[in-house]
């Protein structure tokens, strides 16, 4: 399906030619891809199953080269940024694709580049850029479920490695990722573990998200990891964890700006089509104005998250004020996106209240991703905490 | 002759920033509404001296010649120390003289460039009528041809600065058998003519800065008409590009946002989590809107024209400096309420004057429902 919506694309940047080609190439790739409703209609089926993705999709996406973007040359990577990644990120979101990519390829995929094994790294980041290994990231434990930081799982010191006690919950991607990531107290601070699936298996219970995905649950009393499955040491783990958090959150952002474009441009086709009163129901103002506002949502978006990736290009960015970037996109496509589509449920009429209609989807997924890592609220609450705080002091 | 074009961005920046800071007046700083001529006078007849009044104008007109990008800089300047009146002067620097230069006769160009340029004439706006607002087409002054001469009758409303102004220039039906807009003449007025009549109309802030002018068989002469008979609605239309993007700069918002930390700083607003919150969802949101700017200054840098999607810009822009001054007014409370226009000392910053003020940003430039018309009709095509 085309891009019907008339908007600006990130081809307006004042980017260099060779990366506005290079967006441009991936651009075509991803939309070819994700062209018509095939995606969708896998999302539907999948909705409430196990492990709720498709492995053959997994190993497609990984030929297109798209699991290895953030991962370096050296690793079997394709060795770009997140400017790069976004583009398939909002490719993904447009379509509703249930794979979990952001969740492994830039959550755990960002804590095992930016953790300090390099070994494991060798070991494991080829594997995920060959779509051969999916890894989730474990970090929200239920008492603390907004910092990153705020670790109680335990890692205890044992001759061969640590051994972990304590729970994780909301793992995204958990329910079939080949490995967890898991992030633990050890003597010496916050530490990072490769669990592969096998071990953390026992302990793993599943939830559904609201688009009907799984995310995983975690118990884990004394899961023994030996030494060499250390991702990050206490030195590395927390920026790592900081960084592939930040990253994340912008690449969920990007996720929700492809699926409020779609629903927006679902909405659109029906207002033009629908007909009441002898007219389509676009010609009523009332309709029209409320389409006008979710458009100018739209397009806010769009242009802040062109602002923010190309701000994260910047090789001197500080870890504050990348935090502060993330959590303005992050806070801006969440809010926006649920704005739009509720409001596709709305025009919709009765038909968007029908499982029946797509736009239910997109206001599933809408829900799940403005939530995961922190929703409008919360970001809004970091953006003054790492931005303002020269005011609010 | 300078080539400002030719000239590194930051230091074209610095050059504007160091003239603008040495000159303009302090007192005249970020001031909550639009100045009388008298006041900002002596500012604008340095700016002529300096050679800097028209920047938007080419060399040979006397004009800076700025490529859109200095432009945008030059304008940024002066937002950012808070120089009074729009950004680029008065109406006649702003619009008519490019429309001149795009549109005019040779002789016309001669006998009127070099006086707009020096603020000899000083010139407003006529457009709006009684019954003709958001319909500005549906306009009803009227001007027979008489000889060599107009003969113009009828009524002018909502026209800023007339009180200020020597001369109009206005849009007025010539022909009324075909489509609304192809009746329509771009005519130029003295308003000493008789017949003219302008009398202020007071606004909400206080304020008497807009006017009706009537018009009791004025007569112009026909060398005063601009463009083809019946083709003024063309005219009147082109506005170049950072003629409309000037409304949608983020600068008033941002001016506004400044406020609002002052008001809370003197309040202590900062403890508490509440205001917190609602201020960040402002500051924000003012982010965003420069980054919506930034997008369509580009697209002017870039030399690309600009869509029907400006009015994105505009909604957001004005609507942006609303919430502000909404939210300043809630905030400062029953005091807000008694304290001198545009005081910002002892815990009394004026919140009553730019929320009154602000009121017309969502009417002046087109109001926010012609906006969201524009969007909905020509940018996401809904039928008609």
């Amino acid at each position: 399906m085309t891009d019907s919506l008339p908007a600006a694309s990130s081809e307006d940047s004042a980017d260099s030619g060779e990366l506005q080609e290079r967006l441009a190439l991936l651009r075509n790739s991803a939309s070819r891809y994700t062209a018509g409703d095939v995606h969708v209609k896998r999302a539907r089926a999948l909705r409430g199953t196990q492990p709720g993705f498709d492995r053959d999709a997994w190993r497609q996406m990984a030929e297109l080269g798209w699991l290895g973007t953030l991962i370096p040359e050296r690793f079997g990577g394709v060795g770009l940024g997140c400017t790069e990644m976004a583009v398939i990120c909002e490719a993904l979101g447009r379509a509703l694709l249930p794979e979990p990519v952001t969740a492994a390829a830039v959550l755990a995929g960002g804590v095992l580049l930016y953790g300090d094994n390099e070994t494991l790294k060798a070991e494991l980041a080829p594997a995920l850029a060959a779509g051969t290994l999916i890894p989730a990231l474990a970090w929200r434990e239920s008492v603390h479920d907004t910092d990153m930081l705020a670790v109680e799982t335990r890692a205890e010191q044992t001759p061969r490695g640590v051994k972990l006690y304590g729970s994780k919950c909301l793992i995204i991607g958990g329910a079939a990722a080949d490995g967890l990531i898991v992030s633990a107290q050890s003597s010496g601070g916050i530490g990072l573990y490769w669990v592969p699936g096998a071990a953390a298996a026992p302990g793993l219970s599943y939830r559904e998200l609201p688009d009907g995905r799984a995310s995983a649950e975690l118990v884990m009393s004394g899961v023994e990891v030996p030494a060499a499955h250390c991702v990050a040491g206490p030195g590395a783990a927390s920026a790592a964890l900081e960084r592939a958090y930040d990253e994340a959150l912008v690449m969920a952002s990007a996720e929700l700006l492809g699926l409020s474009t779609r629903a927006l441009e679902i909405t659109l086709e029906y207002l033009r089509t629908r007909v009441q009163f002898g007219k389509p129901i676009g010609s009523f103002q009332a309709l029209q104005h409320r389409a006008a506002d979710l458009y100018i949502q739209q397009r806010m978006c769009r242009h802040s998250l062109d602002e923010v990736l190309a701000a994260l290009q910047r090789p001197d960015l500080a870890a504050e004020e990348r935090g502060a970037l993330a959590s303005r996109i992050k806070a801006r496509c969440s809010e926006a996106s649920l704005r739009i589509t509720r409001d596709a449920i709305q025009m919709h009429g009765a038909m968007g209240f029908a499982d029946e209609c797509d736009v239910g989807l997109y206001l599933k997924r809408a829900l799940t991703l403005a939530a995961w890592l922190g929703g409008a609220l919360l970001h809004r609450r970091r953006y003054a905490r790492l931005a303002l705080k020269e005011t609010t002091a | 002759m300078h080539d400002w074009n030719n000239m590194n961005d930051d230091d074209f920046r610095k050059e504007v920033r160091r003239f603008i800071e040495q000159n303009y007046p302090q007192d005249l700083r970020f001031l909550p509404h639009r100045p009388r001529f008298s006041v900002i006078k002596p500012w604008l007849m340095l700016l002529v001296e300096k050679g800097w009044a028209a920047p938007h104008w080419p060399v040979q007109y006397g004009g800076m010649g700025l490529s859109p990008r200095k432009l945008l800089i030059y304008m940024d300047e002066q937002g950012r120390w808070g120089v009074a009146r729009q950004f680029l002067g008065e109406a006649g620097v702003v619009q008519l003289g490019p429309m001149l230069i795009r549109f005019g006769s040779e002789e016309q160009r001669a006998r009127l460039l070099p006086k707009i340029l020096r603020y000899e004439t000083i010139w407003c706006q006529g457009y709006s009528e009684p019954n003709a607002g958001s319909d500005l087409a549906s306009l009803s002054t009227e001007a027979l041809l008489d000889g060599d001469e107009f003969a113009i009758n009828g009524r002018k409303i909502w026209t800023s600065s007339a009180l200020d102004s020597t001369h109009m220039f206005l849009i007025v039906r010539t022909d009324k058998t075909g489509k609304k807009q192809q009746g329509i003449t771009f005519l130029l007025l003295d308003l000493a003519t008789p017949g003219v009549t302008v009398r202020g109309i007071k606004n909400i802030a206080g304020t008497t800065d807009y006017c009706e002018v009537t018009l009791d068989n004025a007569r112009t002469a026909r060398s005063n008409m601009v463009g083809e008979l019946n083709q003024g609605w063309t005219v009147s239309r082109n506005l170049l590009g950072f003629e409309r993007i000037n409304t949608g700069s983020p600068r008033r918002s941002e001016f506004a946002f400044k406020r609002l930390e002052a008001l809370a700083r003197e309040r202590g607003l900062f403890k508490d989590a509440g205001f917190v919150d609602r201020y960040a969802q402002l500051a924000l949101d003012l982010a965003d809107l420069k980054a919506v700017y930034v997008h369509f200054a580009d697209l002017l840098t870039r030399g690309e024209p600009l869509g029907p999607d400006l009015s994105v810009l505009q909604l957001l822009s004005s609507e942006t400096n609303q919430r502000i001054t909404e939210f300043m007014l809630e905030v400062s409370g029953e005091l807000g309420l008694t304290v001198a226009p545009g005081e910002t000392q002892n815990e009394r910053v004026d919140a009553l004057t730019p929320f009154l003020v602000m009121r017309a940003v969502t009417i002046g430039a087109g109001t926010s429902e012609i906006h969201r018309n524009i969007i909905s009709r020509h940018v996401l095509k809904l039928p008609g």
